[in-house]
């Protein structure tokens, strides 16, 4: 690193080209100074490809390139191990014409707009009244943040017995003289026996809207006070709009999650049918799901390759539009938000 | 008058907090009540048992080769931590004190790969491993994670760029080199940055299913997450809960220790992302 400078340039030769007319103006020593920079650059952006390298190998042969090959096998029939056989748009006419896909996407759907608003409702429910600084509210902010540590195939099966014929869920509906619904044998259940587990599972989305909250400034809900609005107004006219940033980056990451929603789906069913590769609780088959039961079970890579590149344009989709309507949903105030 | 309002308010908060706070541990109850629940017990619907049975713990690594799946997942967490942490670390380092021509853009496409559907990767990725004779060992939960993730990229980059730049601005001008400064300066520096990327990259490789799933087969190589979805399958069968529900607390307990003694690098980690992502 020291002492590059003061090395003879003359092997240099190859870099010299661009010094041309302006150095040729100025003086030995700067000319000899540039060079030594030019070379400290050089090593330095040698360093930097050298720091950058895992990422670099690790996009090409990990990222890139299966994107491009799923891309490709997308418009063919393949089966692992074998070749691929182009077939033009044949698996996109299959997929829309045939009613899985829509049941997938449907069910989706459901998971996305009934289950979405209710993690969020609680976990803002439950960030807000966390959110001034009192004794055991970190006692609480623990008791609601655990569940969403527990990995999702663990919820799954601590869900499935929960919610089991017989099981506690069904002994407290007994309790009250309830009848508790077949929650893994009904299409109907089984989408809300989902949402149940993975609106236990909030603390993420409570310590992004605890974090949210906190940095609303005090004077906003003084002023409030001051022009004489209750604790209602204050929530739909001050914390609203205020937290509004923190909701939409939540419903963005979270729809897109929900298109990948797949393990404890994949548990709830196997209880029930085992052995077959489903992760489709009664009928309530879910788009990730479906894309793995056609890969692995039935080997139709080409059709799974095209699904997948149909899930990755709706993510896209909705990345977009929510992005470009961004404003009708955000309070403008806060723009630093990304 | 209004000082008993505020009174009423706040015994109106504690309940509903109460409330959620029970309906929240509710499940965690009646996981550890029923891996207590005797076999008998466990297969009829009788809420509290009559006695405690702690031999299901026993009866569980028994049934399923319970210690080689910790051993496997421990293996597989270990390598998964190292090579995200030996790799990321030095990208998080060229994202943060070094500056470059095209870095922006750069950072926005590592940025961007977070967002990509895994479907549209791992289709292609199988036939990869595959190809290189990888199915069925744990070379393919483990090889990817030595060539850096965004994600850990992005939030080691994060907790980089809070160290003091003037610190880093003086080693340069005495004439350390990029790689001391990373190891001896950033490096320390950084270290509770970095022990929450181990942290949350353990948390990650000891959950998956979903790759384990899809890369192992043989019972003897299997990861504590699909065993348990194996456990629980079988079980479900033969009615016996209590055994997975015991295997489940093995699986989880570990994870809850983990975030006793680290709540506070978990929280800000969780903040970081979720705020600024």
């Amino acid at each position: 690193m020291t002492g590059t400078a003061a090395r003879p340039a003359a092997p240099e030769g190859a870099d010299d080209d661009v010094v041309g007319p302006s150095s040729s103006a100025v003086p030995v020593v700067p000319a000899e100074r540039l060079r030594a920079k030019r070379r400290a650059d050089r090593k330095r952006r040698l360093t930097v490809l050298l720091l950058l390298s895992p990422w670099i190998i690790g996009f090409l042969v990990f990222t890139l390139y299966p994107i491009l090959n799923s891309f490709y096998w997308s418009f063919t029939v393949k089966r692992y191990g074998s070749p691929a056989r182009w077939v033009g748009l044949a698996n996109y006419e299959l997929l829309f014409t045939n009613d899985e896909l829509l049941t997938a996407l449907g069910n989706t759907a459901y998971l996305a707009v009934f289950g979405m608003p209710v993690r969020i409702g609680i976990a803002l429910l439950a960030a807000a009244l966390l959110v001034r600084a009192r004794r055991g509210n970190g006692v609480y902010r623990t008791m609601f943040y655990i569940p969403s540590i527990v990995p999702a195939v663990a919820s799954g099966a601590l869900f499935f017995f929960l919610l089991k014929e017989g099981g506690p869920l069904s002994g407290l509906f007994g309790l009250f003289g309830a009848e508790a619904p077949l929650w893994f044998r009904d299409p109907q259940w089984a989408k809300p026996a989902l949402i149940m587990v993975t609106t236990w599972a909030l603390g993420d989305l409570m310590l992004i809207l605890l974090a949210g909250l906190v940095d609303i400034p005090r004077s906003l809900y003084e002023a409030a006070e001051l022009d004489g609005a209750g604790r209602w107004a204050k929530f739909r006219h001050v914390t609203l709009p205020m937290i509004s940033p923190v909701i939409f980056f939540i419903v963005l990451t979270g729809l897109v999650g929900v298109l990948q929603s797949f393990d404890q789906a994949y548990v709830f069913s196997q209880g029930v049918r085992e052995g077959r590769l489903t992760g489709e609780p009664g009928g309530s088959l879910l788009t990730y799901a479906m894309l793995q039961l056609r890969l692995f079970q039935d080997g139709r890579i080409g059709f799974a390759s095209a699904m997948a590149w149909v899930m990755f344009l709706i993510t896209f989709i909705i990345t977009m539009v929510m992005l470009a309507t961004r404003r009708r949903w955000v309070h403008t105030a806060t723009e630093e938000w990304a | 008058m209004t000082r008993s309002r505020r009174f009423l308010g706040v015994v109106g908060q504690h309940s509903v907090l109460i409330g959620l706070a029970v309906i929240f541990a509710l499940p965690f109850f009646f996981m550890l009540l029923q891996s207590v629940t005797p076999i008998e017990e466990a297969k009829t619907s009788v809420l509290w048992p009559s006695s405690f049975d702690f031999g299901n713990y026993g009866e569980v690594f028994d049934r399923v080769p319970l210690a080689r799946y910790i051993r496997n997942t421990l293996v597989v967490c270990a390598l998964v931590v190292t090579g995200t942490i030996v790799s990321c670390v030095p990208v998080a380092y060229a994202f943060s004190h070094m500056r470059w021509r095209g870095r922006g853009v750069v950072f926005v496409l590592v940025l961007s790969t977070m967002m990509l559907p895994f479907q549209v990767l791992f289709v292609s990725q199988y036939e990869i491993f595959s190809n290189l004779g990888w199915l069925n060992t744990i070379l393919p939960l483990v090889v990817p994670a030595f060539f850096a993730n965004a994600f850990s990229i992005f939030l080691l980059r994060q907790f980089f760029l809070t160290l003091p730049s003037e610190t880093i601005d003086a080693a340069r001008a005495d004439g350390a080199s990029e790689l001391q400064i990373l190891t001896r300066i950033v490096v320390p520096m950084a270290k509770p940055g970095i022990m929450a990327v181990a942290i949350f990259q353990f948390l990650f490789a000891w959950s998956d299913f979903f790759g384990p799933n899809i890369y192992l087969s043989d019972e003897a190589n299997l990861t504590l997450a699909v065993g348990l979805v194996r456990l629980n399958t079988a079980a479900a069968r033969l009615g016996e809960s209590n055994l997975t529900m015991a295997a489940s607390v093995i699986f989880v307990m570990p994870l809850v220790v983990i975030f006793f003694f680290a709540q506070k690098v978990f929280i800000e980690g969780v903040t970081l992302t979720g705020t600024k992502g």
